[in-house]
């Protein structure tokens, strides 16, 4: 009964998104059916669209999507995805560059735990900062997007800028610290198993385990956690949040070793904030995570082939992702509404 | 004739699937105090939110002073001159008592400025005229529950309510504070207002009733003048015939016997070797956040084996000394030992016993999962934990189709048996309960009280009772100590009367009378 609720919701705020971005294009001037039918044909027609397109662009959101989720069960409101990503991919690009030697064992290993690790010490000023001093995350977290995304650009200007010293990005690194591809003639990665491994982890962790119901706790209830005397909700609350960014990182680490190869300014298209959207239509239900990535990585897909064919600009799409986050939060309280 | 004020009548509604009303009359007349009895999940409180306008029922229909109205609003029901006072604060933290009074300040004719002033001046009229005595500057975080009630009324009364309803509204105060409150309630329904009531305890609706209205299971079952009737038949009308035989003690104390489980007897036996010290305080001082004693010097022992009351009027350091002795407070100067394992009823259920949106089966989980029977490993046994739970919610009628029903979907009562349920059932060595009782029903309340007492005899645990209910400590107390800003004083054994302890509580020596 409760799952259908949240599934209800799901499904009707999607309608609904569906509905007003339908009426935007057609107030625009352009025809809905038509782009509908470009999006369609660009992120889930055929073979190669689903397998080279819409997976490999879901991966990072599915990524981004279970680091959110974790930290919105923890009543942590991790907005910082996007920064914790982007000290990932930093971490990964630098490990990935400075021991290019290494054999490929060592070396994919130890840059996708490189990109992990930054993306918990991103998430570790915010967290130390609540949990010593008292201060809301929501802010810091913002905010330290903003210093990631710059020092992201700072470096491929500076410090690890390609060796031409041309364009304002990294050398590539090599193929020892390259994801193999999955499906020969695609561009379908091990990022997507990864992607799938820490949501069924997470999904696992979260209801069976002992930590994982502790997380629940402090979020469902701050209060009734401390007063149950049973719950360090201090440090609870801390290893989630940095699990988060953790897990972020990953997905810039991932990014780079399984598809651009290289550190550029822009990385993201803003996938650790498209990740707020595709946690909460999840219901921050880890396994739904995997659905939703897939979802919205299949509308940032298709964004490109309705701009080709329907001559809709491909930023439309991001505000259809804001009205997916509307539209869930505020039927979520409607549902709770009709449950009081 | 009596002027009819007020008219429920046919009064269905739903929440979910849980049917709180089901066809239920009220009939209010100017002048009278109309006192509300019944068990918990009765409809109380949802009958005095359809009054005040928070909800709307289903059906039925509602009449005030002789025309049929639809209260949209809380707002809709003041301009009709409902009052209501809730059984849960209002209060927003932040703002000084003199704001929160503003929020329910009708201004006349301007809409559009805030003028505390002019509230200042009424409300220290009132204050003077009805004794609610409460400090106009201060911040309502600094103020004890007590105070907060006191607030809530006048609250109420600023606007001049015809009809003034009250949601329990004694539980958190001291007799001579419920005393005076009673003489302020009769005061107003000589003016001609109506005063609607709901207390869970009987002899205070005896007390000042002039009538009373009974509901059980959402129904209406009795309306009559208080002069007809006693206490034995309202008991009945609250409890209904049937249910009355299933709640025979014997067949409770069977029924829990086997709860606390095979093991209990060798449990007591062991631990009652020796009457010893399970938890000691030495010396204790707390300081709160702007350095001011919150508890002073307290020196207390708790042996196995005994129910320990701490009576005094609420905010005298209750709640700190529960903190500290359950092992949820670690700032604290002096030399505290307690066990590892000591099982807690706080106060508030709602925000600290139990998580909302977890089931029966995770709140319980809540307080055992550390227990190694409920774990394997790093994994959690939630097959264990769930029997658990039904056991907890069948042992202690805690009302829910199954363990799958979250707690915001229990009633207040409801909640509190779960909550005492899951402490009871761990068989602490250490137990302390803080008001387990507030918003019991009569059934539940002596249900609770049994549990606590035989949780100290036959499972030779220590018990120490933190209350505001002066009978309950005297019933169940071994010893009794009086809490008073932040002091713990013993009530030598001649003083156990609601007198004696009642006087120490406001502050008169043991030497006086």
């Amino acid at each position: 009964m409760r799952r259908f609720g949240q599934l209800g919701v799901a499904v009707v705020a999607l309608l609904a998104t569906g509905i007003i971005a339908a009426g935007s294009l057609w107030l625009g001037g352009y025809d809905p059916l038509v782009a509908g039918r470009a999006m369609l044909q660009g992120s889930f027609g055929s073979g190669t669209a689903i397998l080279s397109v819409t997976m490999v662009r879901a991966v990072p959101l599915i990524v981004t999507g279970l680091a959110v989720a974790l930290a919105f069960r923890a009543g942590v409101w991790n907005i910082g995805a996007e920064g914790q990503l982007y000290a990932g991919a930093i971490a990964a690009a630098w490990v990935g560059l400075s021991w290019g030697s290494a054999p490929r064992w060592v070396l994919t290993p130890a840059v996708l735990l490189a990109a992990f690790l930054g993306g918990a010490l991103w998430a570790a000023i915010p967290a130390l900062m609540k949990v010593r001093l008292g201060i809301g995350e929501v802010i810091p977290t913002i905010l330290m997007n903003f210093v990631g995304i710059y020092l992201a650009a700072f470096m491929v200007h500076g410090p690890l800028q390609e060796a031409r010293g041309v364009f304002p990005q990294t050398d590539p690194i090599t193929d020892a610290a390259r994801l193999p591809v999955l499906v020969e003639g695609t561009r379908l990665h091990l990022g997507f198993p990864i992607a799938l491994l820490i949501g069924a982890m997470l999904w696992a962790g979260l209801r069976w385990t002992h930590f994982g119901f502790q997380v629940r706790s402090v979020g469902a209830s701050p209060e009734a956690a401390r007063v149950s005397g049973m719950i360090e909700s201090k440090r609870v609350l801390l290893v989630a949040f940095l699990t988060s960014g953790a897990i972020a990182g990953l997905a810039g680490g991932i990014e780079i070793t399984g598809v651009t190869f290289a550190l550029y300014e822009g990385l993201s298209p803003g996938w650790g904030y498209t990740a707020i959207a595709v946690a909460l239509l999840a219901g921050l239900h880890p396994a739904w995570v995997i659905f939703t990535g897939l979802l919205l990585g299949g509308l940032e897909a298709g964004a490109g082939a309705m701009q080709r064919e329907a001559g809709v600009p491909a930023a439309w799409v991001s505000a259809v992702e804001a009205l997916v986050i509307l539209f869930v939060l505020a039927g979520d309280q409607i549902r709770r509404r009709f449950h009081a | 004739m009596t002027e009819v004020l007020a008219r429920l009548d046919g009064i269905v509604r739903h929440f979910g699937h849980v049917k709180a009303l089901d066809g239920a009359t009220l009939e209010i007349h100017a002048g009278e105090v109309h006192g509300i009895l019944g068990e918990n999940g009765a409809g109380k409180t949802t009958l005095l939110n359809i009054l005040g306008g928070i909800i709307r029922p289903d059906v039925g229909s509602l009449e005030m002073g002789g025309t049929p109205v639809r209260l949209q609003s809380a707002r809709a029901a003041w301009e009709m001159g409902v009052g209501l006072v809730h059984q849960h604060f209002t209060l927003v933290p932040g703002l000084s008592v003199l704001e929160n009074l503003a929020l329910g300040w009708r201004h006349e004719g301007r809409r559009w400025t805030l003028r505390l002033e002019e509230i200042r001046q009424e409300a220290y009229r009132l204050g003077r005229l009805t004794g609610l005595n409460v400090p106009f500057e201060a911040s309502i975080e600094e103020l004890g529950v007590g105070d907060r009630q006191r607030i809530e009324i006048l609250k109420a009364l600023l606007r001049d309510p015809q009809l003034l309803v009250l949601d329990e509204p004694t539980a958190v105060l001291a007799p001579a504070e419920i005393e005076q409150l009673f003489g302020l309630l009769r005061t107003l329904a000589n003016e001609g207002r109506a005063v609607v009531l709901v207390a869970h305890k009987l002899d205070e609706i005896l007390s000042i009733a002039d009538r009373v209205t009974v509901l059980r299971d959402g129904r209406t079952v009795m309306t009559a003048a208080l002069a007809d009737l006693d206490a034995a038949v309202l008991t009945e009308a609250m409890v209904g015939p049937s249910s009355r035989e299933e709640e025979e003690p014997e067949a409770r104390v069977r029924e829990v016997s086997s709860l606390f489980g095979q093991g209990t007897e060798s449990l007591a036996r062991d631990r009652a070797l020796a009457a010893r010290a399970v938890a000691s305080l030495n010396g204790i001082s707390v300081y709160g956040p702007r350095g001011e004693s919150v508890l002073q010097d307290v020196q207390l022992e708790v042996m196995s084996g005994e129910v320990i009351g701490v009576a005094g009027v609420e905010g005298n350091g209750q709640r700190d000394l529960a903190l500290l002795l359950s092992g949820r407070r670690d700032v604290y100067v002096g030399n505290l030992e307690i066990p590892d394992d000591v099982g807690f009823i706080p106060q508030d259920r709602n925000l600290e016993g139990l998580a909302a949106d977890f089931d029966l089966t995770e709140n319980v989980a809540l307080a055992v999962h550390r227990d190694p029977e409920f774990r394997w490993g790093p994994l959690l046994r939630w097959d264990v934990i769930k029997e658990r739970a039904k056991e907890i919610r069948s042992r202690f009628k805690v009302r829910s189709s199954d363990t799958r029903v979250l707690a915001r979907e229990l009633s207040g009562g409801n909640q509190q048996r779960l909550v005492v349920g899951r402490e009871l059932s761990r068989l602490p060595k250490l137990l302390i309960a803080e008001n387990p009782t507030r918003g019991l029903d009569l059934t539940a309340t002596a249900f609770v009280r049994g549990e606590l007492k035989r949780l100290a005899r036959e499972a030779a645990a220590g018990v120490v009772l933190i209350s505001t209910d002066l009978d309950e400590v005297l019933e169940l107390a071994d010893r009794i100590f009086v809490i008073l800003r932040g002091r713990l004083t013993l009530v030598p054994a001649v003083r156990h009367s609601r007198a004696g302890v009642g006087a120490m509580m406001l502050g008169g020596g043991p030497e006086v009378g």
